[in-house]
């Protein structure tokens, strides 16, 4: 192992890192917190589990600083927390690394970690030093980001690194990970679990939010269920199980684990041979039939995405031979030629590729096809409303909050609406690019039950997901692909997570791919 | 009256919901009643029917201009071009007005409008330059135009019926505050009740998902640059005709007049949020600030400073409140 990581010397020992007291918080209309006692003990790592809208969100944003309790207290290793600006709430030693992350991609990695509070020496800054403390911490995670680097063209995983190297080198010992694995391949995720051991060895203190339970049972000392407003139980992990865990953050409500599908042998309705992506991917080609999921399974960057918009008509350097129902048709070239094939595609990124965040969903469910709800070129609005109505019914959305804005959506709303969005043109080809990233185990059941029942109405459905567990429940049969390449075509009796990491495995331990062996 | 007709649909729903939206509305209606009230006030000739005749018939070039550059900020874009095709097209008309029948002479100056609104929004749409340089450097070229044509000489028009549109009246009231008054609530409509209304909504609120919804994003941001190109040669057009000339350098800080009027309405700069009602009443505000100098009998000197301040306080009051509310 490397060198050793030490983690804020100068800190007075005590056994509690973090205590909240009786927090409250309401936002306007909402009781986002009702007194929340919860507490973080040094040197811990304490998984935060609990549906969307239960308040884990909220609960950060106090223990961060971004916002302050209406009543309640916070301390900090015994001391009250110091809410007044950015700069003070330094001296609170919290560190909050959040799904979007703010690594400032035209600086270097340097740069980056030292944002905000530069070593300096006589008013200049002092590149030798942030250097050498830079390498230190490097060493002591097992990170690998060379520190000067731009920031922007490291990988997701490598800009998490860095952002987890900031809070150290600004000698904060409490980490708050906002769902840090959700944008992670297998792999990339096995590095941060080993990162995140080391922290702890070092006397760091985290709290670690996932709506993966397995991850969080297996990664943390104890776990705390919000519902609601409210900290329903703190457990420890080793004493807890998922099924318990899920009967906490849901109350009353059941979920029914979907069963594997059956296979089903029908007529093909998309052919594609020999796809390609200009250096990017290579050589994929499937027949996919009427009312199939195809699962399209591989890590972060193996084509999987490239692959989805070459078929949506979002990647002008494709191309390929495709035919629809046995019809040999042109490769598409946009993505209104797609959209007229009744090819569509919900993509990877809702917030910048889905949605109009600052449009209601009343707007953004009729925005792929304004036509249909149009009387020549005047919108009909009250047609509109009912239209949107109809999808949100469909889709478990509540017609009631139609009227928000799609930035104040919770993530699983927000994809009803991306669903709902190609749903009303009726598709035949339903594309969709990591559909349950990011949201709530209630939301990615019902987003499920909709895409099987869409297939059971006999649309295709091709289903891209970094949860392999998923691909393989959800999938008649799944493409698995690696660097760029597909490796296997797995029948759903055949498909398993093993059999899917095992075939990624075979092909990425290999030295880089020579061109001819294609 | 304007603003109820103008209203978008979209901003009904909860009160909750609507909290936020009721408060930037208010914030900026109620800036402009105030306003109103101190103007009327210190000068009861404020509300007289003749001097609203007259602001409008003023500021219906300017404002004119605002309804086009609504939608341009809207998709997000700018056009620093206008003070520059304004004096153009003001040239054309009064250069063709010589010859020929006024109508000719104002349709000139449209076309001259939609055509340099063409080639600002074939720059910005297809060639994706970014709009602020587009403009500045298509804003450079027709100055230099308007130059060379006028040997920066006054172009007079003699014919009297060529002052009908700037100076016509129909029962008191100008046609051209008749014609800015149509516009406003004509592209008003267009952006609320329309499908490519609701498409500038979208483009302007996130562009690449507009894009993957199969939306014609290049068309919907080229199109702006062209409607706000006509709406600079109509402006053109009135000022030529309210002058019976017309010059290369008419009024460079008209510019400045324009964005104001949208932007303290209330339309962000990052486009995707706005209305054409929010447009009417920024125009109130400026229209109010500048008659009610004259009436108030300011002296000059701090009449600048007075203005500055009152659009300040009016984004500050805006955005201040916004965030108060949404506070999240």
């Amino acid at each position: 192992m490397s060198a050793p990581l030490t983690v804020r010397k100068s800190r007075v020992e005590s056994t509690v890192a973090l205590r909240v007291r009786k927090v409250v918080k309401s936002y306007p209309g909402v009781k986002a917190l009702r007194s929340v006692n919860f507490e973080l003990a040094t040197g811990e790592v304490h998984g935060l589990v609990g549906a969307n809208g239960a308040g884990k969100s909220t609960l950060i944003k106090m223990l961060s600083g971004a916002d302050t309790p209406d009543s309640g207290e916070i301390e900090v290793h015994g001391a009250p927390m110091n809410f007044d600006n950015p700069r003070a709430q330094r001296a609170n030693g919290i560190a909050a690394i959040y799904q979007e992350l703010t690594i400032i991609p035209q600086m270097t990695a340097l740069s980056n970690a030292f944002l905000g509070a530069p070593k300096s020496r006589l008013g200049l800054t002092d590149r030798s030093a942030m250097e050498a403390a830079f390498r230190e911490v490097a060493r002591g995670l097992g990170v690998a980001i060379p520190p000067w680097v731009k920031a922007g063209t490291l990988s997701v995983a490598n800009q998490q690194m860095l952002e987890i190297m900031r809070a150290i080198l600004a000698d904060h010992d409490v980490i708050i990970m906002d769902e840090p694995t959700a944008p992670l391949g297998p792999f990339e995720r096995a590095r941060l679990y080993e990162l995140i051991g080391r922290l702890k060895a070092s006397g760091a203190s985290i709290i670690f939010i996932s709506h993966d339970l397995d991850e969080v049972l297996s990664l943390c000392d104890r776990v705390s269920v919000m519902r609601e407003g409210q900290l329903i139980a703190t457990r420890r992990a080793a004493d807890s199980s998922k099924d318990g865990l899920v009967e906490l953050m849901l109350g009353d409500v059941k979920i029914s684990h979907g069963d594997k599908r059956t296979a089903r042998a029908a007529a093909g309705v998309l052919q594609v041979d020999g796809l390609r992506v200009s250096g990017r991917v290579e050589g994929v080609s499937f027949t996919l039939g009427r009312g199939e999921i195809l699962g399209i399974a591989g890590l972060v960057g193996a084509g999987r995405t490239e692959v989805l918009r070459a078929l949506a008509g979002a990647e002008p350097t494709s191309s390929g031979v495709m035919a629809l129902d046995g019809v040999p048709c042109a490769w598409p070239r946009s993505i209104r030629d797609s959209i007229a094939r009744g090819i569509v595609l919900a993509p990877e990124d809702r917030k910048h590729q889905g949605l109009v965040l600052s449009r209601p969903g009343v707007a953004n469910f009729v925005m792929a096809d304004l036509r249909s709800v149009a009387w020549g070129p005047l919108m009909r609005r009250g047609y509109q409303r009912s239209v949107a109505s109809a999808l949100a019914r469909r889709l478990g959305f509540n017609p009631a909050r139609l009227d928000i804005a799609a930035v104040n959506l919770s993530g699983g709303n927000q994809q009803k609406i991306v669903l709902g969005k190609w749903l009303h043109r009726s598709p035949r080809v339903l594309l969709l690019d990591e559909p349950t990233r990011g949201i709530d185990l209630g939301a990615k059941q019902e987003i499920y039950q909709t895409i099987r029942a869409l297939s059971d109405q006999g649309m295709s459905v091709i289903l891209v997901s970094s949860d392999l567990e998923e691909v393989v429940e959800n999938a008649d049969r799944v493409l698995v692909m690696a660097r760029g390449r597909q490796v296997g075509l797995l029948g759903a009796q055949q498909a398993s997570v093993e059999r899917i990491l095992k075939i990624i495995f075979d092909v990425e331990r290999r030295p880089a791919p020579k061109e001819a062996a294609a | 009256m304007i603003e109820a007709a103008l209203a978008p649909v979209d901003e009904r729903g909860g009160f909750r919901q609507a909290l936020p939206t009721l408060v930037r509305v208010y914030g900026i209606v109620a800036t402009l009643v105030i306003l109103v009230a101190v103007v009327t006030i210190g000068n009861h000739a404020f509300l007289s029917s003749h001097n609203i005749f007259n602001m409008l018939s003023q500021w219906s070039p300017a404002g004119i201009m605002a309804v086009g550059m609504t939608f341009v900020i809207l998709t997000g874009g700018f056009d620093l071009s206008i003070a520059s095709g304004y004096s153009l097209c003001a040239v054309t008309a009064a250069y063709v007005g010589q010859h020929h029948a006024p109508a000719i002479a104002f349709l000139a100056a449209i076309v001259v409008g939609l055509l340099y609104g063409v080639a600002n929004g074939l720059l910005v749409a297809v060639v994706r330059i970014n709009p602020f340089i587009t403009t500045v450097g298509s804003g450079f070229i027709l100055n230099g135009i308007a130059l060379v044509a006028t040997e920066n000489a006054a172009f007079l028009v003699d014919a009297p019926d060529f002052a009908i549109l700037g100076a016509g009246r129909w029962q008191g009231v100008p046609y051209s505050g008749m014609l800015l008054i149509v516009f406003l609530l004509l592209f008003g409509f267009v952006l609320a009740r329309t499908v490519y209304g609701e498409a500038i909504y979208a483009v302007g609120g996130n562009y690449e998902a507009s894009r993957l919804s199969g939306i014609r994003v290049r068309l919907v941001v080229a199109s702006t640059y062209v409607l706000l190109g006509g709406c600079v040669g109509v402006a053109g057009a009135i000022a030529a005709s309210q002058l019976s000339s017309a010059q290369a350098n008419l009024d460079p800080g008209i510019i400045f007049d324009v964005l104001t009027i949208v932007v303290v309405g209330g339309t962000s700069l990052s486009g995707g949020s706005g209305a054409m009602w929010r447009t009417a009443v920024g125009l109130g505000i400026i229209a109010t600030i500048s008659n009610g100098f004259v009436l108030l009998d300011i002296s000059p000197y701090y009449q600048s400073i007075i203005k500055g301040a009152i659009i300040v306080a009016a984004l500050a009051l805006d955005t201040g409140l916004t965030r108060l509310v949404r506070a999240k």
